[in-house]
């Protein structure tokens, strides 16, 4: 293994950590690909997503509202004319005189034809009952405008039939009362406010992880790999700061930037949630409030400065091997996607924070989040998600920094890659190029 | 007195995967002194790069010590680093720094004092003759402009210790001669300075003692008349050739 070139004597000093921090953010607000990548698109990514969405769910609905359904009606029902008036005079079908079933199948599977309404006879104790049948509809699922008639069919005759059990229980002296027996109402305890944190608290925390992690992607890769490309890697490391000192001040930097990108992501999700999910419930007679509570503010930058912290410093792990921005990105990006595998877990609606979850990194971070959002604050687990967060930060930070002492990395001369260099420990084996 | 420069039986060997075991460095001794230009004159993969790397506390010696200014480069390499002003043909700038944000970073993580260093860098713009662009990004100077810029980084924290490796290597004639001049003007302010090169002119032209080396080497270290006394050459390049003949040719 290659000698390390860390000395005893270098200490941190935060008067040029401050000096190198600064340096790197100035740099970083002036590149161009940094400032749209880790900050531009985190703060419109999502809102444009969604609204893109809205608008394609908001065509899509209007084109199947819009149409008129082509319905073949082999056979109407005996003793129920009302029926065939009510669907000849409903504006939104178009009646098909078809007699051949077999031809209509067709049609409806060609896509001339969105619905076929049959009215066969009941049978068995059903038939005894005068005026009895059974109403078949036939669709085509793949097709949208199929499934629209087939909700439309069926609306149609469901209603029919309340209207015709109504008036023959009129008729026989029966209050619907006595014939419904039961009516079921449905009653949401949550408010509206509550349930805009809910859907807030699904939704915000996944693309919150996504977002900062593309917020330290490329400050990660800029800080190391970018270096070595533009040559000032060995310009930085024959100044005066200490190894130590030139780590925190990269990490501060990669840290603060997706912490950021975080940040301003959650605070734009709010702001935008009213007006992308309002116009989608406003269909269906609901309203919805949303808002970050002002308590979960302070959660959610604690929850920001653990994330960007622990996805900051393993990106610049991986980072710190690579000689190219490109070979750097190729590095990174295993190690993204690695990040992107607990949020599956946060789709599940009931998933709480547990002592047991607040020991996994990401996990942790962004279940306090959700939790904080909805207004919920399990202080003893959210203890113990900080504490965990942070030892895998201590962790990271100090491979990292020992990682920089290595001589080869230091000059820029290793051949290779984090699992590369450590089988090449492991193994005992000389890394693959050792020599400036 | 210590010298601001000293390296006693300096070596260093590197792995290397399709090579083994590679001796860069083979028991280099020198000293530099103040007011003096220190040359190491030597082909590619001589050893001159990894010696001034350990010098500038890049590398660590594998055995052997130096020191800058009496400060160990293994046991003091902040000290060591704050001490001495490092170029090279690879050492970059800061391409979205403007010229003389440039040169305040560098004067202030080298140490310089905080409350002077606006000072420092009005005086090195003035110097070098930066103020009509150093305002003005790295990235959309002219190669001359960014010369100069790397310079006034180089001694922006005042160095006593200056080293440059293969400084003018990329330069067109112009700028090359005028960073000799301004490597001759540093030497007249008394700073000790190490000037590694594979052109000889140069070496000719700036150096007060030369030093061949050639396999990890030094195979000769002295003025050029000294050089020319003990070779019987007259010119350097003829000089060098000899050397590492000799030092080539089995004994």
């Amino acid at each position: 293994m290659s000698g390390t070139t860390q000395s005893p004597g270098e200490r941190l000093k935060w008067a040029d950590v401050w000096v190198l921090y600064q340096r790197e953010l100035r740099c970083a607000l002036r590149e161009r690909a940094i400032v749209i990548n880790s900050i531009l698109i985190p703060v419109l990514l999502y809102p444009f997503l969604l609204w893109a969405t809205l608008t394609g769910i908001t065509y899509v609905t209007g084109q199947s509202e819009g149409f008129v359904c082509r319905v073949a009606v082999p056979r109407w029902p005996e003793g129920h004319p009302k029926l065939r008036l009510k669907l000849e005079h409903d504006s939104r079908f178009t009646i098909v005189e078809l007699a051949d079933l077999a031809a209509v199948t067709n049609q409806l599977r060609a896509g001339t034809l969105d619905g076929i309404l049959e009215f066969n006879p009941a049978t068995g104790a059903a038939a005894a009952l005068p005026g009895n049948f059974v109403a078949r509809i036939t669709s085509d699922g793949l097709r949208e405008r199929s499934s629209e008639a087939l909700e439309r069919l069926r609306d149609m005759v469901d209603q029919y039939r309340q209207e015709f059990v109504r008036r023959e229980g009129r008729r026989r002296g029966i209050s619907a009362a006595e014939w419904q027996v039961f009516t079921l109402q449905r009653e949401n305890t949550a408010t509206q406010k509550e349930m805009g944190a809910f859907i807030l608290g699904l939704v915000a925390p996944v693309i919150f992880v996504v977002m900062v992690a593309m917020g330290c992607f490329y400050p990660a890769v800029d800080c190391t790999a970018g270096e070595r490309e533009r040559g000032t890697w060995e310009t930085l490391m024959s100044s005066g700061p200490s190894r130590l000192s030139v780590v925190a001040a990269k990490y501060l930097y990669v840290t603060s930037v997706g912490g950021l990108a975080g940040m301003l992501n959650l605070v734009t999700i709010a702001l935008t949630m009213k007006p992308v999910f309002g116009p989608l419930l406003a269909r269906t007679g609901k309203t919805l409030e949303t808002g970050i509570p002002l308590a979960a503010l302070p959660v959610a930058l604690v929850a920001a400065v653990l994330l960007a912290g622990f996805i900051g410093a393993g990106m610049m792990l991986f980072a710190v091997f690579a000689r190219t921005f490109k070979e750097g990105q190729a590095m990174i990006t295993p190690f993204y996607m690695v990040t992107l595998v607990p949020v599956m877990f946060l789709q599940v609606p009931g998933l709480t924070l547990t002592h047991g979850l607040a020991l996994i990194p990401i996990v942790n971070v962004t279940l306090m989040v959700r939790e904080a959002l909805s207004g919920t604050y399990h202080w003893p687990q959210m203890g113990v998600a900080v504490l965990a967060s942070l030892a895998f930060m201590v962790v990271v930070i100090r491979m990292a920094t020992g990682l920089l002492a290595v001589e080869d990395l230091i000059a820029g001369s290793h051949n290779g890659s984090l699992l590369n260099y450590f089988r090449g420990k492991f193994q005992r084996q000389p890394s693959p190029k050792s020599q400036p | 007195m210590i010298p601001p420069i000293r390296v006693q039986q300096l070596s260093k060997t590197f792995q290397d995967e399709g090579r083994g075991e590679v001796h860069a460095v083979r028991d280099v001794s020198f000293e530099c002194a103040a007011g003096e230009i220190f040359g190491l004159l030597g082909a590619n993969g001589a050893g001159k790069t990894t010696t001034l790397r350990i010098l500038s506390t890049i590398l660590k010696p594998t055995s052997g010590s130096a020191s800058v200014m009496g400060h160990d480069v293994q046991a003091a390499p902040g000290e060591v680093r704050c001490r001495l002003g490092f170029s090279s043909a690879t050492t970059a700038l800061y391409p979205r720094l403007t010229a003389r944000e440039t040169i305040d970073f560098f004067a202030r993580i080298n140490g310089f004092p905080a409350d002077k260093v606006k000072a420092r860098v009005e005086h090195l713009i003035e110097r070098f003759g930066i103020g009509d662009y150093a305002n003005a990004r790295v990235e959309k100077l002219s190669q001359g402009m960014k010369q100069k810029v790397a310079l006034a980084r180089t001694v922006a924290h005042d160095p006593p210790v200056l080293i440059f490796d293969e400084p003018t290597v990329g330069l067109d004639v112009l700028n090359a001669v005028e960073m000799q001049k301004v490597i001759a003007e540093f030497r007249a302010e008394g700073k000790a300075i190490i000037f590694s090169t594979h052109i000889m002119s140069e070496a000719e032209k700036l150096c007060d003692r030369i030093a061949i080396m050639h396999g990890g080497r030094i195979h000769a270290c002295d003025t050029l008349a000294g050089l020319r006394a003990a070779t019987g050459e007259h010119y350097l390049e003829n000089i060098f050739i000899k050397s590492v003949t000799a030092a080539s040719t089995p004994q």
